[in-house]
């Protein structure tokens, strides 16, 4: 297992090594530089020029590239240009962020989708399973930033429940109780989605799983209904469904932007925008190392939990 | 199962009474900003959204009276200008200290500017510092005693004394910046009404009243600046009561606001000017008729009343009115004439022309540039002119357009927010201001009688006949149109009906020294 | 209960199985779906030529009219342009984008996945690694990244779309794909000399296309999503161009003021988003196999019963009783009778075989005796099943489980498949000890190794541990045996427990089979197509032809004397050790499918000595003596 484990690890650093050359021509592709998004407004070309050596931009590309290496291999991710402060502070804060906003989704979205699934396929062609396959159409199809806003005005403006926006309260705030209120709106807007595609899978994989030889067995042996579903079927289902949420897992890590955008989360996916508008290249590049990294770790976790759960596999 | 419903029941009602948390806290004013600050320093920040913050945190040698663009002692207690406008001495006053406890003094202030200024001090490194061209006329400082700074200028420079009010010119402890260095952003220390407690990334800024300003301590006990960056959401918050004050409320939420009781609604206008740059060098702009042509053709009015809101006026000239002894009263805006417009065009034979035109979709100061370009677009189509739009995000945009409109469009948008009637002229209309030569000219707009007014104005340090050179100015550049004037904006906040004492300035500084909340 | 193609002539015969046009209708959700794309995808279509004023035309003097002010349906942007136009205008984009965004992705991530899963090797192995590359790249960002780039603009943003979209074909397609490479076929076709392209295109894609255009299907919803959220950022449709999504996000800062602008087309994005994932969703059904065959429903806990009557008591001690049992399939409209009225009873101890070829209805049978018929498909119709005194077809769910693995208990055919692959044998032989005797964990675990040792399996407590998968054919059949065993049960039947081991393992097995019997004085009931193995344990057998009882006694009478015509072919098609030069005859024709069964007597068709009279009418199960019964009338050995 160990072993295993290993081997997957070493096996992701080409694949970060490789992202981050991809970043660094992306970047070098977009029109613009860091120079002149400091500088707004007053950006000349003869001060953006000046600017630009003063922060070691113009070397030759390939040159800058080693030396970020190198620094990254030393523990320094660089400093943001725009921000005006190390790379790597800013990223694992709002990194932090996100990990507790993406956690909260995901158990979200894992517990009410595999209940969902369950239900729906347990009573399969009932009214559970229509209620459910509806709810899960509805969440498949309505874009998440547009269901923000209308939660924003429902719960945090006509009702004032919630807060609207930020991750803590301003003043005083802090604790988890006040953490809880804000991560709320964020954290089901962005499950969602996630929840939607888990229930059907999980309802998908549990009546796959409800129609094999061993299920029969079971019940043959006078296991009592409940055992069957939930011990035999839900384990055997949560084989297929183990991977599809640790994709999800990747997805809300990264893709959460929206989210950010419109509740000011602030996490890491609306720092790489910004980072990427302000051109700020070690700042992306930081960012997308984390990411990266934390998707390839997910995916270990989801497959080493599968192993687990089906020793098949081992 | 139905124990873990009830209990979900129970912690969801827990979290939803908390209503009390929606409310701010007494005396502690929240305000909204609308971006994250880049930094504390103010010698290295060009924003407006950072300036509300320092204005707050540091004094400035002089500072505008309030509600105008006047100056007015501050740090110093008095100036005085050589006969040859080249020598600057100020005195200073009296007993005031750093928030660090460290003493302003004479070499304080040379500190500061040294350190912007000369390329070899050894904290020029906690830079850059993006504006300091404002003190580019600046040769040495000099502090001959304790109280006493002298500036020595290359030559003169009226704008100085302006520039010194400017957040560029604020005074920050060279002892915070000895111990710091480059995290001098993250761990300011100046000399004004509020000191600074923390800054938690994305989250907030929290700065504390300072009980031992000179100028009176504020009534505030703290004040909390927190980065909303989508309108949308800044304007849920004052609705909710999540924050106290509202900057740059968008147009059409104002009259949410006007009629809601809990609010309050201010408007000031301020030294902007929104307006269109013409390729005065080569296709049909280089035409003066044509120019003005597009100066008749749109309808500024509809704009600024219908796709603006209100929330901004017409705007005449390149001057705005705000700079009110330098503004030109007697200048009227190009009145909308598509009839004349059309006149104008076939004259030149520019009827039916094509133009690329350049549009952003935002930017500080730029307000609504996406539905003023489309609706600019409209008006010129209604004379004969096919404007197409090109649009890009505002770094990629000033990286097309400040290096010139040569080769690239016909018209790009802009806008610019100064504190000094000669900035923007000197920057942007001057012969010697080309892109190529440093300067912010992308028209290529031309006439040696502008460039010898804004050189005598530059120069000139009495005020009234400063003024006579540039309402000249203004009348010849009117006429000229380099650019298509379009607007000027009139600032907006909100806050709270708790809130008393808050007055919008025309700097667009955000000042809470002697703001009160109940 | 397998339709067999038996029948010449109507060439779209389904086997009563719907049309794929039938499936999607039948799916009502999915017709609504159908109904409503098609209604957008026409108003899209025509808008050219609808009377609409012009979607770019701004009137600042009368923005944001509320939806039904004059002249305007929908109310007016922000910018005084006509709600109703912009959107229709904006669907046609949003529609035409996302389409093509699917296509590409679709195209390129097949082509990656065709190639990747065809070659094999390095050149999988060089573009998985590239696939992973992409997906490691945080989805948004990489849209974002490429949209940077290549400036904002409609194109660019489908571009960015197309392209983070394509691992997903990619790795599915490249799954199927390899599946596929390594069957027959294609190395039929490699060998007959195709050219590589030939073969993947000609043989290869075909197979794959239901999956491309299952995932295309499901994915087109998605992609308009996505590029909505793309023009929501601002990195879209440029102005004065209009998406549903640019719209959203213009809207999006008039939300408090004018909601109108933002939630109409945020409603149009999810009514057709909606739509699409709906009509995917039934193509999906349509293409799945498994609907194909008109198995629709995963089994429930017990097997539907509809009797018309309930035959009475019946007044035996038999272990079992049973009583006219008549099981029917049903999918589409077809019916299978796949029991049509079969009487049985097990004396205490009694070893009786059920023999009959594939399809008489054998294994159903046993299934129904205890209703563990999958119910979808099947029904109980008729009969009785007396076990315990009790009438099991009647019976409440908690009782038949009562009775299942405890006095009544199981073994399958196909141990791999019947023991469940994610517990430990002992986990699942504990299982079976708890679920009917109060046991602690460490008590029942005891008493699990030492059927284990009853089972003949070495090193019982080792083996404990063990998964199904880590053990041989042989052994899990045993801890099969073991697991039936559990709580020693009157009646054990027995589902041709040992057609899938090998010759030795099965005499093996047989033999565990009739000394554990014998010590337990349990009845079991041994279903298999094989007389070799009857004559071997069972002390009666019944024989079965579709779906009935044809011939019952006693083993060695029968085998030595069949009566019934089909029994005697039975016998005569088994090879006998020592006797090279016995002719085999193969019995011709096939059984006939059990939804049309002829009148009077099934095996006529095949049966040598089938006369008219034979097809008449009902023939009975008829005694012919002490404990022999035969259904024909002219049974060998009898004088007719």
């Amino acid at each position: 297992m160990w072993i295993y484990i290993g081997k997957r690890l070493i096996a992701t650093v080409p694949i970060l090594l490789g992202l981050s050359v991809i970043v660094f021509g992306m970047m070098a592709l977009i029109p613009g530089d860091p120079a002149t998004a400091i500088l707004g407004s007053y950006a000349t070309p003869e001060n953006v020029e000046r600017l630009n050596s003063q922060l070691g931009l113009d070397k030759p590309l390939v040159e800058q590239y080693f030396i970020w290496l190198g620094n990254l291999l030393q523990g320094d991710m660089g400093r943001s240009y725009a921000l005006n402060r190390p790379v790597a502070d800013e990223v694992f804060e709002r990194f932090g962020a996100t990990l507790v906003l993406a956690g909260a989704s995901l158990i979200l979205c894992s517990i009410f989708g595999l209940i969902a699934g369950i239900a729906a396929a347990v009573r399969q062609f009932g009214w559970t399973d229509r209620i459910v396959t509806f709810l899960v159409l509805i969440g498949i199809s309505t874009p998440s930033f547009w269901l923000g806003l209308l939660l924003i005005m429902l719960f945090a403006v006509e009702l004032q429940w919630l807060p609207a926006s930020g991750m803590f309260a301003i003043y005083g705030g802090g604790g988890p109780l006040d953490l809880l209120r804000h991560l709320a709106m964020p954290a089901v807007t962005l499950a969602v989605v996630a929840t939607a595609v888990i229930a059907r899978l999980t309802r998908a994989a549990m009546l796959e799983v409800l129609r094999q030889d061993y299920i029969r067995t079971a019940r043959a042996k006078g296991v009592s209904e409940r055992r069957v579903i939930y011990r035999h079927a839900f384990k055997a289902a949560l084989v297929s469904v183990i991977p599809v949420i640790g994709i999800q897992a990747g997805f809300v890590l990264g893709g959460a932007v929206y989210i950010e955008t419109v509740f000011q989360w602030p996490g890491i996916g609306r720092m790489l925008v910004n980072a990427i508008s302000t051109r700020d290249l070690l700042l992306v590049q930081g960012g997308v190392l984390v990411v990266a990294a934390s998707y390839v770790f997910f995916n270990l976790i989801a497959d080493v939990a599968q192993t687990i759960v089906d020793p098949r596999l081992r | 199962m139905k124990r873990l419903l009830a209990a979900a029941f129970a912690a969801l009602s827990l979290m939803f009474s908390q209503t009390a948390f929606s409310q701010t806290p007494p005396n502690v004013l929240v305000v909204g900003q609308i971006a994250e600050p880049k930094s504390m320093d103010p010698a290295t920040v060009t924003a407006v959204n950072d300036f509300r913050i320092l204005m707050n945190l540091y004094d400035g040698l002089v500072r505008y009276k309030s509600g105008t663009l006047e100056v007015e002692p501050a740090l110093a207690t008095e100036w005085e200008i050589s006969e040859d406008g080249k020598t600057y001495t100020f005195k200073l006053r009296d007993g005031i200290k750093f928030h660090d406890g460290a003493a302003l003094d004479a070499e304080a202030v040379k500190f500061n500017f040294d350190r912007m200024l000369d390329e070899n001090n050894p904290y020029h490194d906690t830079g850059p510092f993006p504006l300091s061209f404002f003190f580019s006329a600046v040769d040495s400082v000099e502090a001959p005693d304790a109280q006493t700074v002298v500036f020595n200028l290359k030559e003169p420079y009226a704008p100085f004394l302006s520039n010194l009010a400017y957040p560029t010119g604020l005074i920050v402890s060279p002892e915070a910046v000895k111990k710091h260095g480059k995290e001098f952003g993250r761990h300011p220390s100046g000399t004004g009404p509020f000191k600074f407690a923390e800054w938690e990334s994305n989250s907030k800024v929290v700065v504390e009243a300072n009980a031992d300003y000179w100028d009176g301590a504020p009534s505030l006990q703290a004040v909390v600046f927190r980065p909303i960056t989508d309108a949308n959401t800044r304007v849920a918050e004052m609705l909710s009561g999540g924050i106290d004050v509202m900057v740059e409320v968008p147009p059409d939420n104002l009259a949410t606001f006007a009629s809601d009781a809990n609010s309050k609604v201010y408007e000031q206008a301020g030294p902007h000017l929104w307006f269109l740059i013409l390729n005065a060098k080569e296709g049909p702009m280089a035409d003066k008729r044509v120019r003005q042509a597009v100066n008749y053709a749109i309808d500024k009015k509809a704009l600024v009343d219908n796709v603006l809101q209100g929330t901004a006026e017409v705007a005449a000239g390149p001057t705005p009115p705000a700079f009110a002894w330098a503004y030109n009263d007697k200048l009227q805006p190009y009145p909308h004439d598509p009839d004349k417009a059309k006149a104008l065009l076939k004259d030149a034979g520019a009827d039916g022309a094509e133009l690329t035109f350049y549009v952003t979709e935002g930017g500080s100061g730029m307000l609504d540039p996406v539905a003023m370009g489309a609706a600019i677009q409209a008006d010129l189509a209604k004379v004969g002119l096919d404007a197409k739009i090109e649009t890009y995000e505002w770094n990629t945009f000033l990286g097309k357009v400040n290096p010139g409109l040569e080769g690239k469009a016909d018209m790009a948008e802009m806008a610019w927010m100064t504190n000094d009637p000669d900035t923007l002229p000197y920057l942007a209309l001057r012969t010697g201001a080309f892109p190529d030569e440093g300067g912010f000219n992308s028209g290529y707009y031309s006439n040696p009688e502008v460039d010898k007014l804004l050189e005598e104005a530059r120069r000139e340090t009495d005020q009234a006949k400063r003024a006579v050179l540039y309402k000249k100015m203004q009348e010849i550049v009117r006429d000229d149109a380099p650019w298509a004037f379009i607007a000027n904006w009139k600032q907006n906040a909100v806050t709270s009906a708790r809130v008393e004492g808050f007055e919008l300035q025309p700097s667009f500084f955000l000042l809470l020294h002697d703001v009160k909340k109940n | 209960m397998v339709a067999l193609p038996f029948t010449a002539g109507k060439a779209a015969d389904r086997g009563g199985r719907p049309s794929p046009f039938q499936l999607l209708i039948a799916n009502r959700l999915s017709a609504a779906g159908l109904a409503i794309l098609a209604l957008i995808v026409t108003l899209a279509f025509l808008t050219p030529i609808l009377p609409l004023p012009d979607p770019d035309i701004t009137d600042p003097a009368r923005r944001l009219l509320t939806p039904g002010a004059d002249g305007h349906l929908l109310g007016t942007d922000h910018l005084g342009r006509d709600l109703l136009s912009r959107l229709l205008w904006g669907t046609r984009v949003s529609i035409v984008v996302g389409l093509s965004a699917t296509l590409i992705a679709a195209i390129v991530g097949s082509l990656i996945g065709l190639t990747a899963g065809y070659a094999g090797g390095r050149t999988d192995s060089v573009l998985m690694r590239g696939i992973d590359l992409v997906m490691a790249f945080p989805y948004i960002l990489l849209a974002l990244g490429i949209v940077a780039v290549l400036g904002p603009g409609l194109l660019n943003a489908l571009y960015a779309i197309a392209v983070v979209n394509i691992p997903f074909f990619a790795r599915n397609i490249r799954g199927m794909t390899l599946g596929l490479s390594r069957r027959e076929f294609v190395d039929a076709a490699r060998l007959s000399g195709a050219s590589h392209p030939a073969i993947l295109f000609g043989d290869v894609l075909p197979n794959v296309l239901p999956t491309i255009v299952v995932t295309m299907s499901t994915t087109v919803g998605w992609m308009i999503l996505e590029t909505a959220g793309l023009s929501f950022l601002g990195l879209g449709a440029q102005p004065p161009q209009a998406d549903l999504g640019s719209m959203l996000g213009e809207g999006r800062k008039l939300l408090f003021t004018a909601p109108h602008v933002s939630v109409i087309p945020g409603l149009m994005i999810f009514v057709l988003v909606m739509s699409i994932n709906l009509v995917g969703d039934g193509i999906r059904d349509v293409l799945d196999p498994r609907l194909k065959s008109g198995a629709l429903a995963a089994p429930g806990a017990a097997t539907a019963v509809k009797r018309e009557t309930v035959p009475e008591k019946p007044a035996t001690g038999a272990v079992l009783s049973v009583e006219g049992l008549s099981t029917r399939f049903q999918t589409g409209s077809r019916v299978y009778k796949a029991v049509g009225g079969v009487d049985l009873d097990l004396a205490p101890g009694e070893r009786v075989g059920l023999v009959g070829e594939s399809g008489s209805g054998k294994s159903v049978t046993a299934l129904s005796l205890l209703r563990l018929v999958p119910t979808p498909p099947g029904t109980i119709t008729a009969g009785r099943v007396t076990i315990g005194g009790e009438d099991q077809l009647g019976a409440s769910v908690e009782d038949l489980r009562r009775l299942r693995g405890g006095q009544v208990a199981y073994v399958f055919q196909d141990p791999l498949t019947t023991l469940h692959p994610l517990f430990t044998v002992g986990q699942q032989i504990v299982e079976a000890l708890q679920a009917h005797q109060p046991l602690s964990r460490r008590q029942a675990e005891a008493r699990a190794i030492e059927l284990l040792e009853r089972v003949q399996i070495p090193s019982a407590k080792a083996r404990f541990e063990a998964y199904p998968h880590e053990l041989s054919g042989g052994m899990r059949q045993r801890v099969c045996i073991a697991m039936a065993l559990a709580n020693d049960p009157e009646l054990i039947i027995a589902d041709e427990p040992t057609t899938a081991l090998d010759v030795t393992v099965q005499a093996q097995v047989l033999k565990l089979m009739r000394g554990l019997s014998e010590a337990q004085g349990s009845a079991v009931l041994f279903i298999t197509h094989d007389f070799g193995v009857v004559s071997e344990l069972c002390d009666r057998v019944a024989v079965m032809y579709a779906g009935r009882i044809v011939e019952i006694g006693p083993t060695q009478d029968v085998l030595d004397t069949p009566a019934h015509p089909y029994t005697r072919k039975l016998i005569d098609c088994v090879p006998v050790l020592g006797q090279p030069e016995r002719r085999l005859d193969a019995i011709e024709g096939l059984p006939p499918p059990v939804d049309r069964l002829p009148p009077g007597c099934a095996f006529a068709e095949r049966c040598p000595i089938a006369e008219p009279r034979c097809r008449e009418s009902e023939i009975s199960l008829n005694g012919l003596s002490a404990g022999r019964a035969v259904r024909c009338i002219k049974p060998h050995g009898v004088a007719s």
